[in-house]
């Protein structure tokens, strides 16, 4: 059959590898807070709505992602179930080391997602790539103290197999190359799981499967995949050719992905008046500024969009509008101006549980020197008699912001509402975190002595 | 840790060009100095006394790094009772001994480690507030 011998060692040899952490917002709470180690533990989406990531004894309690906490909280105490508010800016850190600690063992890194990296290993024996993926696990538990999985296949979607297998079979410890698997065992796992279980195929896309007889992992890799694409899309054709070895989903270039830069949250309580959608505006202004400014970009367009709860009685209002910039900028000054310039149109003529600010016409910073091009910009550099520095006195404040936000923490400045250090009815309510361990000196890990 | 503008770089002269423009490299980089490996290096903050000897004192900042493999009379932060903890660490024939390190006329505490020691990191520094 198709799926057996191609599949687990076609190619040129090179490998793909997935890695993963287990559980991962939970494993970055328990790096600190040893004493959640083997307890049920969850964790909390924003404003501590439901479940969105649980410990392998959370699982086993039945509880699943999703769950209101309301619902969880009484019976919390007698499971000892430990709960904690989303703590971006621990997951946030955590990530960039594990990611730089995998991205050391490879050829090439294609991070996937926060918790997620692909990696390409060169061609080697089977004993060799086992001993890389090895190697990656111990070295993330050593350096960053979180547990990994590693699935290594001669294709992306093959190695996300071998990663499902990994993580369900302990006596694998954590890692499976496909190609070291008994060739029956593979075949054997591919003909038993749904095909619902493959890298990019959800339950609608298994249903219609289903439908034409394609049940299992083996059926989707031996169906016909012109048959695949006329009926469902090229996207699904190609992940039937990764199934038999065909190394065919692109690789995620991020600068042709990343179109927009977008900062927006849900609120604690909802928003009503206009003085307050400003603030909301000038604050995820300047986040979404000074992500920006982060990855060296500037943009052309902003925009700013609201919406009611899904939740709510009332009519629904879900206003989005956007404005030109006169050039491409990374000013904070600028952007946050243009958000808050927004509001007018974006009336808050109702309760509104969610907005935000997007940043899109992106290009990197420097690359075409607006400046001199643009017949309505101000030419710094050619203005005559050493008045240049005067032009634009804003570039200076935006300097001035990040270098007192690097030096005394977000909060420390702002523009407007932005510096306001009482947190606001509206921002986002995290009752159970855990403090900001890695990326604040007020909130640093207790050791005791 | 990302290498941003320094409001301390000297700032370009609109006459003439600085003749130490040149050797100027960015200054003295404490995360160069103190942080080996940015990957496995944490600071934590210290409660208690019991490490005042090894000039470990309460509210003090310790730089732990994970990576490092911990050896005789190393300063180590372990888990014990769900907690982090930093003692002097002595690998003995009879096995591992974590001791306190007060100042004197205090007198040091050892535990032996019974079962599996959990080292979580080794402590490079101490940063001390005079």
């Amino acid at each position: 059959m198709i799926w057996t011998a191609a599949s687990t060692t076609a190619g040129d040899g090179t490998r793909y590898a997935l890695v993963d952490v287990n559980n991962f917002y939970v494993s970055c709470e328990r790096v600190f807070d040893p004493s959640l180690h083997g307890r049920p533990v969850v964790v909390l989406s924003n404003n501590d709505g439901c479940v969105v990531a649980r410990s392998a004894e959370a699982k086993a309690l039945g509880i699943r992602t999703g769950t209101p906490w309301f619902q969880l909280a009484p019976d919390a105490d007698r499971h000892g179930l430990a709960a904690r508010s989303s703590n971006y800016e621990l997951y946030g850190d955590m990530s960039a080391r594990v990611m730089e600690v995998i991205g050391s063992h490879g050829a090439w890194q294609e991070v996937y997602s926060i918790d997620e990296s692909f990696l390409g290993l060169p061609a080697a024996s089977e004993a060799e790539l086992l001993r890389v993926a090895r190697a990656v696990r111990a070295d993330v538990a050593r350096r960053v103290g979180v547990p990994v999985c590693v699935g290594v296949a001669p294709t992306k979607t093959l190695a996300k197999f071998a990663n499902h297998i990994a993580k369900r079979n302990d006596h694998l410890a954590g890692v499976c190359s496909l190609g070291s698997l008994p060739v029956h065992d593979a075949a054997a796992l591919a003909e038993r799981l749904p095909a619902t279980e493959v890298w990019g195929v959800g339950s609608k896309t298994g249903h219609k499967l289903a439908g034409m007889g394609i049940q299992t992992v083996a059926d989707l890799a031996a169906a016909d995949p012109l048959r695949l694409r006329k009926k469902f899309s090229v996207v699904l054709q190609r992940t039937a050719l990764e199934l038999r070895g065909t190394p065919c989903i692109p690789p995620i270039d991020e600068r042709a992905d990343a179109h927009q830069i977008m900062f927006s949250r849900s609120f604690a309580t909802p928003v009503e008046s206009a003085a307050q959608m400003r603030d909301v505006l000038t604050v995820y202004g300047q986040s979404a500024a000074s992500r920006l400014a982060a990855r060296g970009l500037v943009a052309e367009v902003v925009g700013a969009f609201a919406g009611t709860s899904r939740f709510a009685s009332g009519e629904a209002s879900h206003p989005s509008v956007a404005i030109p910039l006169e050039s491409p900028t990374a000013d904070p000054i600028t952007i946050v101006r243009a958000a808050a310039g927004l509001l007018t149109r974006l009336a808050p003529e109702a309760r509104y549980s969610r907005a935000g600010v997007v940043l899109s016409g992106l290009s990197p910073a420097g690359s075409i020197r607006q400046d001199e091009l643009d017949l309505f910009g101000q030419p710094e550099a050619a203005a005559p008699g050493g008045a240049s520095a005067d032009v634009r006195p804003e570039q200076d404040v935006s300097t001035v912001l990040s270098s007192v936000k690097s030096r005394f923490g977000k909060s420390a400045i702002g523009l407007g509402a932005g510096g306001v250090h009482r947190q606001a009815a509206w921002s986002m309510k995290r009752e159970y975190s855990s403090p900001r361990y890695t990326t604040d000196w007020a909130d640093l890990p207790v050791v005791k002595a | 840790m990302a290498a941003e503008s320094s409001p301390l770089r000297p700032r370009p002269a609109t006459g003439f060009a600085s003749p130490a423009g040149d050797y100027y490299d960015g200054g003295i980089d404490l995360n160069r100095h103190l942080i080996a490996d940015r990957t496995s290096t944490f600071v934590m903050r210290v409660t208690g006394r019991s490490m005042a000897g090894a000039g470990i004192d309460d509210g003090d900042e310790l730089i732990v790094e994970r990576a490092r493999s911990p050896r005789d009379r190393s300063v180590v932060v372990v888990v014990h009772d769900g907690e982090l903890v930093v003692r002097r660490l002595a690998l003995t024939p009879d096995g591992p001994v974590l001791w306190t390190e007060p100042r004197p006329p205090e007198l040091p505490a050892s535990t032996h480690v019974g079962g599996e020691l959990e080292v979580w990191g080794v402590a490079t520094r101490s940063l001390h507030r005079l």
